[in-house]
C-alpha cells in the first residue's frame, strides 16, 4: 500500500513535507541549533556592498551537515513537493542568496580547478563523481543501486564550497540541480565543460536518488549485499 | 508545539516551533524581603502601588535562538522566544 493510504485526502494533498522536515528539525533541540546557527550566520548582513559573510555561513552549514543526523539533513534537503511553495522551501534550505549565488557565474572548469587546489574538496567532488556516476548496468541508475551513497555524497558537496550545488528553481515537475557556473568562455574545452556540467544538470542516477528518498522508495532498494 | 505565526510577534509563516512557559504559585518562595514590604505598605511606609510584595514564576534562561523560513521566503531568528528554567524570582 501506498504510505498516504488512508490518510484524509484533503491534507495529503495540502501536506508540504519540506515544512513537515522544518518541523521535525525545530523539535530537536540539537537541528534547532545548529539549523539556527547557520540561517543566522548567513542572513546577516555585513555592509550594504557585502550582503553577508559567505567564509562564515559555509563554515556554518558544514557544521549543520556534519553534526545533525542525515534522518534530520536529508529531510530538509530532499524533501518531495506536489507545489511550488513547497519547491521554493526546499530551495532556499541552504540559504542561497549566501551560500550559492553570486555577482557573477564562473566558468565550470575553473571552478572546478579551484575545488581540486583545495584537498578537501577535491577529495568531496572525486566522492561526488564515483557516487553518482550514472550507470546504465543498474536499476536505478546509480553504482551498485547504492542511493544513500549518492545523497551522502552530495550533501557533503554543499558542506561549504564554491562547488555547493543546489536545485535552480522551485520546479516541483523536474528537479535541475547545478553548481553556480556556466560553461561560457570554455574556448576549446566546451565539451569537457558541458560533460563536467551535466553530471549536476542531467544525472539520472543524482535525479532518482532524491526523488527515491522523497518519496519513501529507496528502503526498497537498500545496497544488495 | 505552535506556528510562527501564533506567537504574534508580527511573522507569517507555517513553521512549528516548541513553546516553553512557566507558570505555577510562589507561595513557597517568599522572603523576609516580601514580608517587610508587605508591613511597610499597610502601614503607609511606602505609598507606590506598583511594588510587588510576591515573588512570581518567571524564566530564568531562555531556549537557543530559533530560525525559520516566513510565508515570503525571507529568513528570520528569534532569541528568547521559548523558557528553558524557570524560577520565583
Amino acid at each position: 500500500l501506498p504510505l498516504w493510504a488512508g490518510m484524509d485526502p484533503a491534507a495529503s494533498s495540502k501536506s508540504n513535507h519540506c515544512l513537515d522536515a522544518a518541523k521535525a528539525c525545530n523539535l530537536n533541540d540539537n537541528c534547532k541549533r545548529l539549523r539556527s546557527g547557520y540561517i543566522s550566520t548567513c542572513s546577516r548582513e555585513i555592509s550594504a556592498s557585502e550582503r553577508c559573510s559567505r567564509r562564515k555561513c559555509h563554515k556554518a552549514l558544514r557544521q549543520f551537515f556534519d553534526r545533525v543526523p542525515s534522518e534530520y539533513t536529508y529531510r530538509l534537503l530532499f524533501c518531495s513537493c506536489r507545489d511550488q511553495a513547497c519547491a521554493e522551501r526546499r530551495r532556499q534550505t541552504i540559504v542561497p542568496s549566501c551560500s550559492y549565488e553570486d555577482k557573477e557565474k564562473p566558468n565550470c572548469l575553473d571552478l572546478r580547478g579551484a575545488c581540486r587546489g583545495d584537498h578537501l574538496c577535491r577529495s568531496r567532488l572525486a566522492d561526488f563523481h564515483t557516487n553518482c556516476q550514472a550507470s546504465f548496468q543498474s536499476l536505478t541508475s546509480c553504482p551498485g543501486d547504492n542511493y544513500q551513497a549518492c545523497l551522502g555524497s552530495y550533501a557533503g558537496l554543499i558542506a561549504g564550497f564554491d562547488m555547493t550545488p543546489n536545485y535552480v528553481n522551485a520546479s516541483t515537475t523536474s528537479i535541475t540541480i547545478s553548481p553556480w557556473c556556466s560553461c561560457k568562455g570554455s574556448g576549446n574545452l566546451e565539451e569537457e565543460c558541458e560533460k563536467f556540467l551535466r553530471d549536476f544538470t542531467e544525472n539520472p542516477c543524482l535525479r532518482n536518488a532524491i526523488q527515491a528518498f522523497g518519496n519513501g522508495t529507496d528502503v526498497n532498494l537498500s545496497p544488495k549485499s | 508545539e505552535v506556528s510562527v505565526s501564533e506567537l504574534g510577534l508580527g511573522y507569517e509563516s507555517d513553521e512549528t516551533v516548541l513553546f516553553r512557559y512557566c507558570s505555577g504559585t510562589c507561595d513557597a518562595a517568599v522572603r523576609s524581603y516580601d514580608l517587610s514590604l508587605k508591613s511597610m505598605r499597610s502601614k503607609k511606609r511606602i505609598k507606590k502601588e506598583k511594588v510587588r510584595a510576591r515573588p512570581c514564576c518567571r524564566p530564568l534562561a531562555y531556549d537557543d535562538d530559533v530560525s525559520f523560513l516566513d510565508a515570503y521566503n525571507r529568513y528570520y531568528t528569534v532569541n528568547e522566544l521559548s523558557a528553558k528554567e524557570c524560577g520565583c524570582v
